[in-house]
């Protein structure tokens, strides 16, 4: 498995807000099969971290690599490969929960979306839902759906940023089990997250942001498994 | 200052100094409240009955905490604001001046066809303006309170009616004002004489007052059926009054009205009158069963449309109206998605639109514009008003391409481009625009009179106004919001952010640069030829970001590729 190519290739990247270092001289590389989770205190810089990797926020410094090309966020090949999951997902407000998943799903090739939509449906509960427009769903239901619209499409690399928001023991339970899941069929995964469950039961390796003494997002890093 | 604002103040003043004496360091102060320990606060309102505050308490409390944070008195922010007064006062010297131009353009309508065709505005004007009062009441409430009123004041243990009195004559008085004040300008732009214009401005004052304090009766029952049904059929009466319209000064149809029918006006003034009279005294009984929730979904709703005003962001107003539609339906029926790859995406467009038609009716009403346009003498200016007609009509079909523009999120999980997304969602409004334009090619080739042109000439000029219309219509959901993080620029009325004026024309410069030739008579060919140009900046997106990561990837290069040449 080592031997297989990094999916993801971070050198060096470095933001700033202003005068303010958020994330300094930052490398990642992550492999198919690898589940890196970002730890590390509120302002720790994880988020701005993984909005540098799918291509959301521009590092000063450094440079990101998907598949050994430079990684451009609007690229259609990242955004094929890509599943991300972070807190700009937006809905249409006139296409129901299952429309979602559909439309999703097809734009993606799915050739017959049907039962894998209806399977991932299920498995986020909210099939009882899925006539609804989202403005209508609780915020735990919002999560669920966009965290179902990265599994209803083909993916290599899944981004998330604290998944475990806003989700109920069982729906942790659940995202830690899939996790897993989508790791040992060989996906990368890179997710932050405060939950220490989740990130025993899915990663095989802990970068600790803030932990140490050098500044702004200075890790540590712990191969898990 | 107020009796207890002085008293408060005093018990302040009274505070124990803490200074140390010179020479001996201040001893720690371990609690910094200590020093007013068993000192009284009050901050109760008077008069205080029975140990219950009265609503009137509670509101001039209100009143004195907003009255002691303001920072400035209504003169001064009027002095500061005088380019924002004297623009007020230019515009309407220019509205004027516009009534009084129009009003001796209109004189030369003096066949039957025209000036009976001029006489249907202040009908159709008065439903329309009727069917919009009605639809924006029944968005907003009429009758509203904002969240923190409706946590403090509205769950206190006093009457609401006093309370609420004060806003539902307020929003009947900006419906009286509002109806009164547009249908006197476009009767007075129409041409009418001062007794018709008189005439109607008072019928259409009562009438729309008269239905907003029937929609706030309405609203303490809950009830929105029949508000639906009267605005469906304003609406109705609207678009077939300008359809006669324009079928009557086309000279299609001839219309001879008896002289008996310009006492309708006053007829519908009575009516409105009665109505106004009757439902705001219901409503005003009423006003003690209005649910908070009813009365704050309605103020949250314009605090929202408020904010995106004051940053002059139009998208966002609409994005707030387009979920609060989608909320109030809450559930529709699955349906089943077809095609795959972009086409998907096309498909729902079209999905969507068959779910919510009601744009369909906007674009068949923006048909309607330049013959109504070219029929009421406008010749000169139908191409700009049928494209921004249209391209007002078209903005509600692209509520997908505003959702993908306005957070990337979306966006980044569709395996396309942006420029295939966008070019994806331009299909079914383009579709709409290129029928828009088949259909008002006569109007342009000059069947209802003015500017007559040969029948390649108009169709050019017909689909050159339907691509403004739509560009103008993707640019106005694709702009960006303001961005209050770039260096102000400075003015007399304080620092603004370089785009807020821009926003207020956005969609508008672009239906404009394209129908520009068309207005200056040059041959369509080169509105056509901008509206390509457009079409391609406008697909594109212009990602800045993008553009300077290629840029800094290039100098990498370049730099590498030195590096290897000095080894």
């Amino acid at each position: 498995m080592a031997s297989r190519a990094p999916v993801l290739v971070a050198t060096s990247i470095s933001k700033s807000f202003g005068p303010v270092p958020i994330v300094s001289d930052f490398s990642l590389s992550v492999r198919p099969g690898e589940a890196v989770a970002l730890t590390g205190r509120n302002g720790a810089g994880k988020s701005t971290i993984l909005r540098m990797l799918i291509g959301a926020v521009r590092p000063d410094e450094g440079r990101v690599e998907f598949d050994g090309q430079r990684l451009t966020e609007t690229s259609a090949e990242v955004r094929r490969g890509m599943a991300s999951v972070i807190d700009d997902l937006d809905f249409f407000p006139d296409l129901s929960v299952v429309e979602h998943l559909d439309l999703l799903a097809r734009a993606h090739g799915v050739a017959d979306p049907e039962p894998l939509v209806d399977a991932v449906l299920a498995e986020v509960e909210l099939v009882a839902q899925s006539g609804q427009l989202p403005g209508t769903l609780s915020s735990g239901q919002r999560r669920r759906l966009a965290l179902a619209t990265a599994f209803v499409r083909p993916r290599r690399l899944l981004v998330l940023d604290e998944p475990e928001q806003r989700l109920d023991v069982e729906g942790v339970a659940w995202l830690a089990a899939r996790l897993q899941a989508e790791r040992k069929e060989g996906l990368a995964v890179v997710f932050a997250s405060h939950d220490p469950y989740l990130v025993r039961e899915v990663a095989t390796r802990e970068v600790h942001l803030g932990g140490g003494t050098g500044g702004p997002s200075a890790e540590t890093e712990e191969t898990i498994a | 200052m107020a009796k207890s604002s002085r008293r408060r103040a005093r018990r302040i003043d009274q505070a124990p100094e803490v200074a140390p004496e010179p020479g001996r360091p201040p001893e720690p102060v371990t609690d910094p409240y200590e020093p007013y320990v068993g000192r009284e606060w009050t901050f109760a309102p008077e008069p205080v009955e029975g140990g219950r505050a009265s609503e009137a308490a509670l509101q001039g409390l209100v009143r004195q905490w907003r009255r002691g944070r303001a920072t400035r008195t209504l003169w001064q922010v009027l002095s500061d604001a005088y380019i924002a007064v004297l623009s007020v006062v230019m515009i309407g010297a220019m509205a004027t001046n516009v009534v009084i131009g129009s009003q001796a353009k209109a004189a030369a309508c003096d066949t039957a066809a025209c000036l009976n065709g001029r006489m249907l505005v202040p009908w159709g004007m008065y439903f329309a303006l009727a069917a919009l009062a009605v639809s924006l009441a029944r968005l907003v409430g009429p009758v509203l309170a904002s969240s923190a009123e409706g946590f403090w004041l509205l769950m206190a243990p006093i009457g609401r009616s006093p309370f609420l009195a004060t806003r539902l004559w307020s929003v009947i008085a900006i419906a009286f004002g509002a109806s009164a004040i547009t249908m006197a300008a476009i009767v007075g732009v129409a041409g009418e004489p001062p007794a018709v214009v008189a005439a109607w401005t008072v019928a259409a004052a009562f009438s729309v007052a008269g239905l907003v304090a029937w929609a706030a009766v309405e609203q303490s029952f809950e009830r929105v059926t029949a508000l639906r049904v009267v605005q469906g059929v304003l609406a109705t009466c609207a678009t077939a009054v300008f359809l006669l319209m324009v079928a009557v000064a086309g000279g299609w149809i001839s219309l001879s009205p008896p002289a008996a029918l310009s006492l309708v006006p006053y007829g519908f003034a009575v009516l409105g009158l009665v109505l106004l009279v009757a439902s705001s005294v219901m409503a005003r009984r009423r006003l003690e069963e209005f649910r908070s929730a009813r009365l704050t979904s309605g103020g949250s709703l314009v605090a929202g449309l408020q904010g995106s005003m004051f940053g002059l962001d139009f998208g966002l107003m609409r994005d707030i109206v387009v979920d609060r539609r989608a909320i109030a339906r809450g559930h529709v029926r699955p349906a089943r998605g077809r095609w795959s790859g972009v086409w998907a995406l096309v498909w729902r467009d079209a999905q969507r639109l068959a779910r919510f038609p009601q744009p369909l009716l906007g674009v068949a009403a923006a048909a309607l514009t330049p013959y109504a346009c070219e029929a009421v003498g406008l010749g000169m200016l139908t191409p700009w008003l049928a494209a921004v007609a249209l391209m007002l009509a078209l903005v509600p079909t692209l509520g997908a391409l505003r959702v993908l523009s306005r957070t990337k999120g979306l966006a980044r999980t569709l395996p396309f481009t942006t420029g295939t997304i966008r070019t994806a969602l331009f299909v079914i409004p383009g579709v709409l625009a290129f029928l828009w334009a088949l259909i008002v090619a006569p109007a342009f080739a000059g069947v209802v009179g003015g500017v007559g042109r040969d029948v390649a000439q108009a169709s050019m000029a017909a689909v050159a106004c339907g691509a403004a219309g739509l560009l103008g219509a993707v640019r106005w959901q694709t702009a960006k919001p303001v961005d209050f993080g770039v260096p102000m620029m400075a003015t007399a009325a304080g620092a603004l952010p370089p785009t807020l004026v821009l926003n207020l024309v956005r969609g508008f410069d672009v239906a404009t640069l394209i129908v520009a030739p068309v207005l200056l008579n040059v041959d369509p060919i080169w509105s056509l030829a901008l509206a390509v140009v457009v079409a391609l900046f406008l697909r594109s997106g212009l990602n800045t970001d993008e553009l300077t990561e290629q840029a800094k990837e290039q100098r990498e290069q370049l730099d590498a590729e030195r590096a290897k040449r000095g080894n």
